[in-house]
């Protein structure tokens, strides 16, 4: 690879991070800013934005409804991804490319088209604009997330010698995938765990359209304050970043715990 | 005593007979090795006991019962494979525990049977520590400690020396023989590698592209090859091509050789005299007395330790023949010299 000159380098880096990380600043000092137009800095600071936000009646409810949706959405994907994939995998591993094109497709189907087709097609009860409607069609949208990094987890151990050591040991098909494979793919689960709840968390189009005003989520209160009160909008931005960040954490905190001897021994082959 | 047997066993892979017609019997206790070239379908036959593959036809049948469609987890075969097969989230103590915790033994028996398998394999230290904190010999005693522990009906090894170096390999392989005979186990061992086949078997089953070559005790394989791919694949063996002219002369070249002609060859039959490099002399002059005698250059000379193996060229065709490393005789590269073997160190078969 060629060397770019250190200065260019830097000037690169330097570019990428302001690029990131100027509109994430902006919106922080916003959402505490008394006036902030036409000087070049806020002309005062204030939490009244937080305490507007907090003391909004949708406020704890659409952060509840963001948050079972969110967790709902990473289990059923969860329930649903890693069983299929390990089963094409190890049983039919001329159909992973198949798979591969399979999970691809929720990325060409626009929220739109696939809100409007989910409405149409489950217009009948429990589904008609339910948030088990909603659940559902954020898992198929965000369903490549959690697929990726799973198969990429199961491509890096070798699940034949795992499954048939298992086996010949007398265990059964669910105790392989709990006991040998979920384990040495954790690395992969929380990393589309955490991608899924972020994506499902910020998600805005399916949730206005499928459940819209009978089931608020946050980012449908987040819009509604954007046409109000930007700087509302703003803080309520930087509590969903904070929602974010916590889920991060926390996720890295559990595979920090699980690490030990999963991705040493995964990094040591 | 037939335990275990597999009658008339194959399996195909699309077009290709991965093994054909396979029959053979083990006895219970015995330890059995499957040896053969890559690919000669080894892998195959040992995963059709295990149960990881179905047989194409013929049936597999263990201590009186037919086992062919019973599923792999029921089977009750302990299996070692060539490497990386142990569990890598689970410490030494959880990998040997699995397979009598998913089959729901007692906590207490647990405890004790993990602590003797470990015993067993002397790696009674090592319970608390993952499989990437052991040496790749050590994995696979754990990796065996693990199979043992279900109280397997036969245990089955795939290659498991395949993946360390020489020193640890074969070490280990006289581990793996000791536990057996110390347990009993009826055992089916494969490998490649022709010495440690017989080195540690009852018995060898020479295999050769899906094929039965020639079964039989180690000394058997090794003195009297029932076919010239096993002469050739087990250890080193020259082979003379010559024509029969009676019951105990065969013509090679100019020369005619002393050897027992089997009854099956007919006379100008066209056939190959093995002999092993250790079974022949050498001289420095024509020797007087001997029988079998060939004169040739030698080209090559090679120290391999306790022996060292010449390399003569006798009108075109190579013979080795391998001298003690304790002799004094002194031979030297070009040099003209005499070779001679007693005609029962011959074998005769035809050439095709
Ligand atoms: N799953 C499979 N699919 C297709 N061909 C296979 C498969 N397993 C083995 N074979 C073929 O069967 C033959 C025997 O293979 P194997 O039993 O693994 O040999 P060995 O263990 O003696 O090296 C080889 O030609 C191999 O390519
Ligand atoms: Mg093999």
């Amino acid at each position: 690879m060629k060397q770019r000159p250190p200065v260019l380098q830097g000037l690169l880096v330097a570019l990428f991070v302001a690029y990131m990380i100027l509109p994430i600043i902006a919106t922080y000092t916003f959402s505490i800013a008394t006036k902030w137009d036409i000087t070049l800095m806020p002309e005062g600071y204030t939490l009244e934005w937080y305490q507007t936000a907090f003391d909004h009646p949708y406020f704890s409810i659409t952060l509840t409804n963001s948050f079972i949706v969110s967790i709902a959405a990473v289990l059923v994907g969860l329930l649903f991804i890693v069983p299929t994939t390990y089963w094409v995998h190890t049983r039919v591993p001329a159909a992973k490319p198949l798979l591969d094109l399979l999970m691809i497709l929720p990325f060409g189907i626009p929220a739109v088209v696939l809100a409007l087709a989910l409405i149409r097609v489950y217009a009948f009860p429990p589904f008609a604009r339910s948030p088990f409607l909603l659940i559902s069609a954020c898992v198929i949208f965000s369903m490549p997330f959690m697929y990726r990094p799973i198969s990429n987890s199961l491509m890096a151990i070798d699940v034949h010698t795992l499954t048939e050591s298992a086996l010949s040991l007398g265990a059964n098909t669910l105790q392989i995938l709990i006991r040998v494979i979920a384990p040495n793919i954790l690395p992969g689960i929380l990393s589309g765990s955490l991608l899924v709840f972020a994506t499902v968390f910020a998600e805005f189009t399916l949730a206005n359209l499928i459940t819209g005003a009978s089931f608020k989520t946050f980012p449908i209160l987040l819009v509604e304050f954007t046409r109000r009160d930007g700087r509302i909008a703003a803080a309520l931005s930087v509590i969903s970043f904070t929602v974010a960040w916590f889920a991060s954490i926390a996720i890295l905190w559990v595979s920090g715990r699980g690490r030990k001897p999963t991705e040493e021994a995964l990094g040591a082959r | 005593m037939a335990y275990l047997e597999l009658k008339n066993v194959s399996k195909l892979f699309g077009p290709v007979a991965a093994v054909k017609d396979f029959h053979f019997a083990v006895a219970k206790g015995a330890f059995v090795s499957l040896l053969g070239p890559s690919g000669c379908g080894k892998t195959t036959t040992l995963r059709m006991i295990a149960g990881f593959e179905m047989p194409d036809a013929g049936a597999i049948t263990l201590d009186g019962t037919d086992i062919t469609s019973v599923p792999p987890n029921r089977r009750g075969t302990g299996m070692v494979f060539q490497a990386y097969a142990l569990f890598p989230n689970m410490n030494v103590r959880d990998n040997v525990a699995f397979g009598l915790e998913v089959t729901g033994h007692p906590k207490q028996e647990i405890e004790g049977r993990v602590r003797e398998m470990l015993a067993l394999v002397r790696l009674d230290d090592t319970a608390k520590r993952f499989p990437h904190q052991l040496s790749g010999g050590q994995q696979q005693r754990i990796a065996l400690a693990r199979a043992l522990a279900i109280r397997p009906r036969v245990l089955l090894l795939d290659e498991p020396l395949s993946a360390l170096d020489a020193v640890v390999r074969v070490a280990l392989r006289g581990e793996i023989r000791r536990i057996q005979l110390e347990l009993g186990i009826t055992t089916v061992y494969v490998t490649h590698d022709q010495e440690e086949a017989l080195s540690i078997s009852d018995r060898v089953v020479v295999m050769n592209q899906g094929l039965i070559e020639q079964a039989g005790t180690p000394e058997e394989i090794y003195r009297q090859p029932k076919t010239r791919f096993v002469a050739a694949f087990i250890g080193t063996a020259n082979q003379l091509n010559g024509v029969v002219v009676d019951r105990t002369q065969v013509r090679f070249g100019e020369t005619m050789l002393r050897a027992p002609v089997p009854s099956g060859l007919k006379e100008s039959s066209k056939v190959v005299v093995l002999v092993r490099p250790e079974s022949i002399a050498i001289h420095a002059a024509a020797p007087t007395d001997a029988h079998n005698v060939l004169e040739g250059t030698i080209q090559t000379i090679t120290f391999l330790g306790p022996i060292t193996r010449l390399g003569v060229d006798i009108g075109g065709t190579r013979v080795v023949a391998d001298m003690a490393a304790s002799s004094r005789a002194a031979f030297t590269h070009t040099q003209h010299v005499w070779l001679s073997f007693p005609p029962d160190a011959c074998q005769v078969m035809a050439e095709k």
